[in-house]
């Protein structure tokens, strides 16, 4: 009986040691694919960093959306920063900062059906006001905008410059930036454009139309605002959800 | 100082990760409920990081992803298993990890700080702790089928 006992025991203490051993083995291997898991983490960490570390966009060399920004606006009359029929009932204004990634999104997912639908046929005209609140470089842009707008090539411009919008306030939008733009917006005098950009006229209507928005209690951008023969002047519709809802506000306005 | 228990670090893995899902849910739903989206003047590093393009991957806000992970780390606090901890200290790798790359954007890119992405890489830098801790405090520690055991001993 005690021989039995003795082997039941040592029995017991082998399965107790291979135990521990394999509870060791699994150990060491969760530990070492904790730390693979760790090494690996590192490496993909540093890789999106070096892969975001190049431009901030805003690549005055490599412009994008040329070709586009004349199909959606080619054929439009424009004077200034008014986009369309200057007889249309009905205008839409758009209060915006060209640095605004939200402008950005709208210039190009909602306005491209604004100015199919309502603009080409002459229902409405759209126009274009500098809230140029975000940073240093906003009113520097949007002068330059203004400026191209009194060579007929504002609303090139615009689309323009947000189809290469960089990152906002990262320094993108420096004269190189702001000349590369004017040359792929058609703007035919450069040199009158550079000159016209700077002075008290234009940095003085981007001051304007900035007050003006303060004025109007516009805290951000874009912000939209409709004015037609059924409107109490100009009334302020915020940010529209959806194209529709602009044009909407455009067909009660008329 | 004596090694924490695994039971003690569980319940605080349990505590900090519901505090994620919390502040994941709040920039998720600031974010889809908070009316049409729109630029805002300075200070307002939050809009600035949300309407920036880094803030969706693939059309989904990254607040999910921040939720979908929370909500793994804070299950694997409830089992007492080698999977549970390497699962949870996975997870809170990749998080840290996330974390780590969001904060140089928000430096270095968006050049914007948002209070509750900072409070989400915070937790996310403490589970990972604690995560590590579990792992290598109790990794091999039981079988993987017994009951909970929270007062199991450092292996």
């Amino acid at each position: 009986m005690s021989n039995k006992r003795e082997r039941e025991k040592r029995r017991e203490e082998r399965l107790q040691e291979e135990s521990k051993a394999g509870a060791g083995e699994r150990r060491t291997r969760l530990l070492q694919f904790a730390a693979a898991a760790v090494f690996l983490v590192i490496a993909v960490v540093l890789v999106l960093i070096v892969v975001n570390s190049g431009s901030n966009g805003g690549d005055a060399e490599n412009l994008t959306g040329v070709a586009e920004v004349d199909e959606l606006v080619g054929g439009i009359p424009q004077q200034a920063l008014v986009l369309g029929d200057p007889k249309a009932k009905v205008e839409l204004v758009e209060y915006g900062d060209l640095q605004c990634p939200v402008c950005k999104t709208y210039s190009e997912k909602f306005l491209p059906s604004i100015i199919e639908n309502k603009v080409r046929n002459g229902e409405a005209k759209l126009v274009f006001r500098n809230f140029a609140f975000l940073g240093e470089q906003s009113p520097t842009a949007g002068a330059a905008a203004v400026a191209a707008g009194a060579q007929g090539r504002g609303w090139e411009y615009l689309e323009l410059f947000y189809k290469n919008q960089g990152v906002e306030n990262s320094g993108y939008a420096d004269d190189e930036f702001l000349t590369a733009i004017a040359e792929g917006a058609g703007v035919k005098d450069i040199s009158k454009w550079n000159e016209d950009r700077k002075g008290a006229k234009f940095t003085g209507e981007v001051d304007r139309t900035t007050e003006e928005a303060q004025q109007l209690g516009v805290t951000g951008t874009p912000t939209f605002a409709v004015k037609g023969p059924s409107t109490n002047g100009l009334e302020i519709i915020g940010t529209p959800s959806s194209p529709g809802e602009a044009e909407e506000a455009i067909d009660s306005a008329g | 100082m004596n090694f924490p228990t695994e039971g003690t670090l569980r319940r605080i893995i349990a505590f900090v990760a519901a505090l994620g899902i919390g502040v994941a849910t709040y920039i998720a739903i600031a974010d889809s409920g908070g009316g049409a989206p729109a630029c805002l003047a300075g200070g307002g590093g939050c809009e600035t990081v949300a309407n920036s393009t880094y803030s969706h991957v693939a059309g989904v806000n990254i607040a999910i992803f921040g939720i979908v992970g929370y909500v793994g780390i804070f299950l694997t606090a409830f089992f007492v298993n080698d999977l549970a901890r390497f699962g949870g200290f996975a997870l809170a790798l990749g998080g840290f990890g996330y974390s780590v790359y969001l904060t140089y954007l928000e430096i270095f890119k968006i050049e914007a700080i948002c209070q509750w992405c900072v409070a989400s890489a915070v937790l996310m830098t403490i589970l990972f702790a604690l995560n590590a801790t579990r792992l290598i405090g109790y990794a091999g520690v039981g079988n993987g089928t017994g009951p909970e055991r929270a007062d199991a001993k450092p292996a």
